[in-house]
């Protein structure tokens, strides 16, 4: 997969926010690629910086204050961030890379049925006549699992239950054929069985469309269930890349590691929880070495230099200096 | 210790608590899980005596809250106490640490300035905070610590029962086992027991010693966890089980389209509420609400009709 040229390549990105108590370095150093039909799995905790490595392709940063300062994001290798806003708008937002926010509601108008709101996108960008705009949105509808979707396109988004807005807003995404799809924690307010059922969706459009997905979420479980690939992000840059099951079987990183160690899991009852003591550094003032030291087991005195990224395996790579030891 | 008899909370239409009958015995963990609207934080906070049952007992120490006199009452407070989802929303921004962990003692008594700071540092030691997090604000605090205060503030009438609403749903990953493991030290520690509810069925089994599975503001199955999750007998149990994500790629969820739609509170579907989402309903379901039978495993029972059918002379040996 990696062989074909990617569809996304991200390279040395640095996203930072300017607040008045000082500048958030959101995103700090981060190199990635997406290719073709692959998901590849941002994960890491909140405040990482994995919405903010989403939202930078897009450039849609907090107003006045977020700003792409470093780096290359190209999409089937075009640079976007060079791209004026406008081009950007037009030809790349909701387009070629379409997103997935957290909370679907965010997404949807309360004011306007759901008819108008999945038709919107063809009839106004697509150019297509109000008939045909309402057939491609019924069959996006039916695509995503909407029952009797010509019965439903008058009904507001307060009429659907949780999963069935998620799916909608997803129907939206998927629309207009992008390239690329970013899903910020899509499953992450919804419950198991629904969450399940979204699951399988995405993986059948993507086999359907051949997209590339940029799945992110703080959820291990989902992400094994889901990506080809993961990425693991910790306090604004990306510690350990590698096909899921070398992540899963053979984590490299002690950030990784811990974090496999932490979660409770099924059929594990009773086991005291392996705990990683501490937080995460502030992304104002981040520490000049590796960003885990302080709460890394295995820090020796190297680790006050930022690590270098190694490969550890086949498409496995790590940033620690102590990457290589067999631990 | 806590005894629910047929509690129902109705909210207009909505059966937000629908005849729940639970025992939540001295020193045991009972895990309450469900999806979400499914009724949990009603019935905490019934327990909590933030709302009053439409019909049906709470009983705590055999004693029924309704029939109790004000001191009992101002007494059952003190021992029944609450940690919630959100330690932001649930700490009071304007004060310091030193005030919201002593404000559940000033409601009960007059201690001393000395013998309350010293009160309020050996908790702060208890959840591991420093003393110094006394004269701090909440917002000066990570999502995990503020888990903490929360917890130190619960503890400071030593109380029987703490009644824990997602604990740590809240908190990231990474900080969630640190609360984890010290709400089982103080468990141990304060001989406390514990309501926890909870939709992460790997924390429940790994946290719980009993579990009760809610659908629809209906228990539709408890029992000790690990019959619960060794031999899942409600079809809605099994259901829940095989849709959790493993962090194993191998893994293989359950074909999606078995799983169907959550039903709505408002017009829930007769019969069994499971019954437009159950893989094996028979013509009964839709018609008749299905009684509790037994399960695998002492005190395990399921509420299905199918299981009523198959275990006919338990059944019968179980009801007088
Ligand atoms: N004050 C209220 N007025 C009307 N309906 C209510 C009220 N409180 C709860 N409900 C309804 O009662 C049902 C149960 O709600 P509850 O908050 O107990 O769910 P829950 O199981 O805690 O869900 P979650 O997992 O989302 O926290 C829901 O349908 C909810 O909309
Ligand atoms: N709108 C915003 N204004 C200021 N800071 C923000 C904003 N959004 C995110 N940040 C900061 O940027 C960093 C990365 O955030 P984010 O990308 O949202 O993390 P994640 O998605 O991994 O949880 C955090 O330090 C966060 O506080
Ligand atoms: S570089 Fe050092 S401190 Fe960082 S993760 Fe590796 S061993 Fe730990
Ligand atoms: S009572 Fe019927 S519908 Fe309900 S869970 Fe049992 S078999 Fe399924
Ligand atoms: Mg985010
Ligand atoms: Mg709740």
């Amino acid at each position: 997969m990696t062989a074909l040229a990617p569809v996304l390549a991200i390279e040395g990105l640095k996203t930072y926010i300017h607040l008045k108590r000082g500048v958030v370095r959101a995103v700090d150093g981060v190199d990635l690629t997406v290719g073709a039909g692959e998901t590849l799995g941002l994960v890491g905790e909140s405040g990482s910086g994995k919405s903010m490595t989403g939202l930078s392709i897009l450039r849609l940063l907090p107003k006045g204050a977020g700003k792409i300062v470093a780096g290359s994001i190209r999409l089937d290798g075009e640079e976007l961030t060079t791209l004026p806003e406008k081009v950007l708008a037009r030809d790349v937002r909701g387009r070629r890379v379409a997103m997935i926010a957290q909370d679907p509601m965010t997404s949807l108008n309360p004011v306007f049925s759901i008819g108008d709101q999945v038709s919107g996108p063809f009839r106004y960008h697509g150019g297509l006549p109000r008939q045909e705009a309402r057939a491609a949105a019924i069959d996006v509808l039916q695509r995503v699992r909407i029952p009797s979707p010509e019965k439903r396109l008058g009904d507001y988004p307060h009429q659907f239950s949780g999963g069935q807005r998620q799916r909608i807003v997803t129907a939206m995404a998927i629309g207009r054929g992008p390239r690329l799809l970013i899903a910020d924690e899509p499953t992450t307010a919804l419950d198991v069985t629904i969450q399940a059922q979204m699951i399988a969706l995405l993986r059948r459009l993507q086999q359907e469309s051949g997209a590339g997905i940029i799945l992110i979420t703080h959820d291990l479980g989902v992400a094994a269930s889901l990506c080809n690939r993961i990425a693991v992000m910790y306090a604004g840059r990306i510690v350990e890349t590698g096909p899921v099951r070398e992540v899963f079987r053979n984590p490299a990183h002690p950030y990784t590691r811990a974090l496999l160690a932490a979660i409770p899991k099924l059929g594990s009852r009773g086991r005291r929880l392996v705990a990683i003591p501490g937080q995460p550094p502030s992304l104002i003032d981040p520490p000049a070495g590796c960003r885990f030291a302080a709460r890394c087991p295995l820090k020796v005195s190297a680790c006050d230099a930022y690590p270098q990224t190694t490969a550890v395996g086949p498409n496995h790579s790590v940033a620690c200096w102590r990457a290589g030891e067999a631990v | 210790m806590l005894v629910l008899d047929q509690v129902s909370k109705h909210y207009g239409a909505v059966k937000a608590v629908d005849g729940v009958s639970l025992t939540v015995p001295e020193g045991q963990t009972l895990a309450l899980v469900g999806e979400s609207g499914c009724g949990k934080t009603t019935l905490a906070k019934l327990i909590l005596m933030l709302e009053k049952p439409t019909t049906g007992r709470i009983l705590f120490d055999g004693q029924d809250l309704a029939q109790m006199s004000r001191s009992q009452l101002k007494g059952y407070r003190r021992q029944v106490q609450a940690v919630f989802q959100d330690p932001y929303a649930s700490l009071n921004p304007r004060l310091r640490v030193a005030s919201i962990v002593a404000e559940p003692i000033l409601a009960h008594e007059r201690p001393d300035r000395a013998s309350l700071k010293k009160r309020v540092e050996e908790l702060l030691d208890h959840v591991g905070l420093p003393a110094s997090a006394a004269s701090l604000f909440p917002h000066e605090f990570s999502g995990g610590q503020r888990q903490r205060i929360a917890i130190a503030r619960a503890l400071a009438l030593r109380p029987r029962l703490m009644v824990l609403d997602e604990p740590v749903s809240a908190l990231d990953v990474s900080i969630r086992a640190q609360v984890l493991n010290l709400l089982a030290d103080i468990q141990q520690e304060f001989s406390l027991t514990y309501l926890v509810i909870a939709h992460d069925l790997a924390l429940v089994e790994h946290f719980s010693t009993q579990t009760a599975v809610a659908y629809l503001g209906r228990i539709v199955e408890h029992g000790a966890t690990e019959d619960v999750f060794g031999a899942p007998s409600h079809p809605y149990t099994r259901a829940l089980l095989e849709a959790v994500p493993q962090p194993d790629p191998d893994h293989v969820l359950p074909d999606a389209a078995l799983l169907g739609e959550i039903a709505s509170a408002l017009d829930p579907p007769s019969g069994c509420h499971f019954h437009p989402r159950c893989p094996v309903a028979v013509p009964i379901c839709p018609r008749e609400r299905p009684a509790e039978v037994n399960a695998p495993g002492a005190g395990h029972t399921a509420a299905c009709h199918l299981l009523a059918a198959a275990r006919p002379l338990e059944h019968a040996a179980s009801s007088p």
